[in-house]
């Protein structure tokens, strides 16, 4: 999970990654949108792939790159987990304000 | 806020219809904190607090089984009466990864309150919620644009 975070703080792996969503590339086609030099891409691939974001073709000579859309979805459960547990504290804190402004009320 | 805190920071925020007094007040002494605070099925059963900067927080929950968890806390970073409070936060377990949560409330007109929770995660560490579930976690990235990448691939697929 360390590498996956870490390999998605960056903003062009996640704009590689946006590509990716819209079907598979190869180091070429990315070259050209994002203005970069090929190592440049193929590094940021190669910390995508680390982290299981990605798979790559052995066979073909072009190696094409897809995305592990189940590294990602596993990544973004957390966050949305995490996100649910404070809006349920906050649905209570809410319903305990309310209940603490009334009282106060009722006793002044 | 340091730029590279907010790319490992989650943000949760809500209008309430509450001064940012009280709000505030909810979260700074205990009597009211084990009231709202903690997950559904996991009651706050433990919780002292020494509201102070430099003073220590400690919290405890217990389950169903009725066995209180490792309890957790941490150390009152900054207070602000009224409009913040920043702590952080790790288990009491060796080498358990601290973060930080920094409490916003940011007062409306009408006597509403925006109440605003960041928790900022430890660079690369492994963090066992307390929310329960064993969730692990090391963030280290602009998380909130992940999660709308990852909501516009399952709209793709």
């Amino acid at each position: 999970m360390n590498k996956v975070f870490s390999a998605l703080a960056d903003p062009t792996r996640r704009a590689i990654l946006a590509r990716l969503a819209l079907g598979e590339q190869t180091v070429n086609d990315l070259v050209a949108p994002f203005g970069l030099t090929q190592p440049s891409i193929s590094k940021h691939l190669k910390v995508l792939e680390g982290a299981g974001l990605v798979s790559r073709g052995r066979l073909a000579q072009t190696r094409p790159v897809r995305l592990n859309a189940a590294a990602m979805a596993t990544a973004a459960d957390w966050l949305a987990d995490y996100k649910r547990f404070w809006e349920a504290n906050f649905d209570r804190l809410d319903a305990y304000a309310l209940e603490l402004k009334k009282d106060r009320a009722d006793e002044a | 806020m340091k730029l590279e805190n907010a790319y490992r920071s989650v943000t949760v925020s809500r209008v309430i219809d509450a001064p940012a007094d009280l709000l505030f007040e909810c979260h700074a002494k205990p009597e009211h904190v084990m009231k709202w605070f903690g997950p559904v099925g996991w009651p706050i059963t433990l919780c002292e607090m020494d509201f102070r900067v430099g003073g220590a927080w400690r919290m405890a929950m217990t389950g169903e089984d009725g066995v209180q968890n490792t309890p957790f806390g941490g150390i009152f970073l900054e207070i602000i009466p009224g409009r913040l409070i920043s702590y952080d936060n790790a288990f009491e377990e060796p080498g358990a990864e601290r973060m930080v949560m920094t409490f916003l409330f940011e007062p409306l007109p009408g006597g509403k309150t925006k109440l605003s929770v960041e928790t900022t995660f430890p660079t690369a560490s492994m963090w066992e919620s307390h929310v329960g579930q064993g969730l692990v976690v090391g963030l280290g990235s602009a998380l909130e644009q992940m999660e709308d990448l990852a909501i516009g691939m399952k709209g793709a697929a």
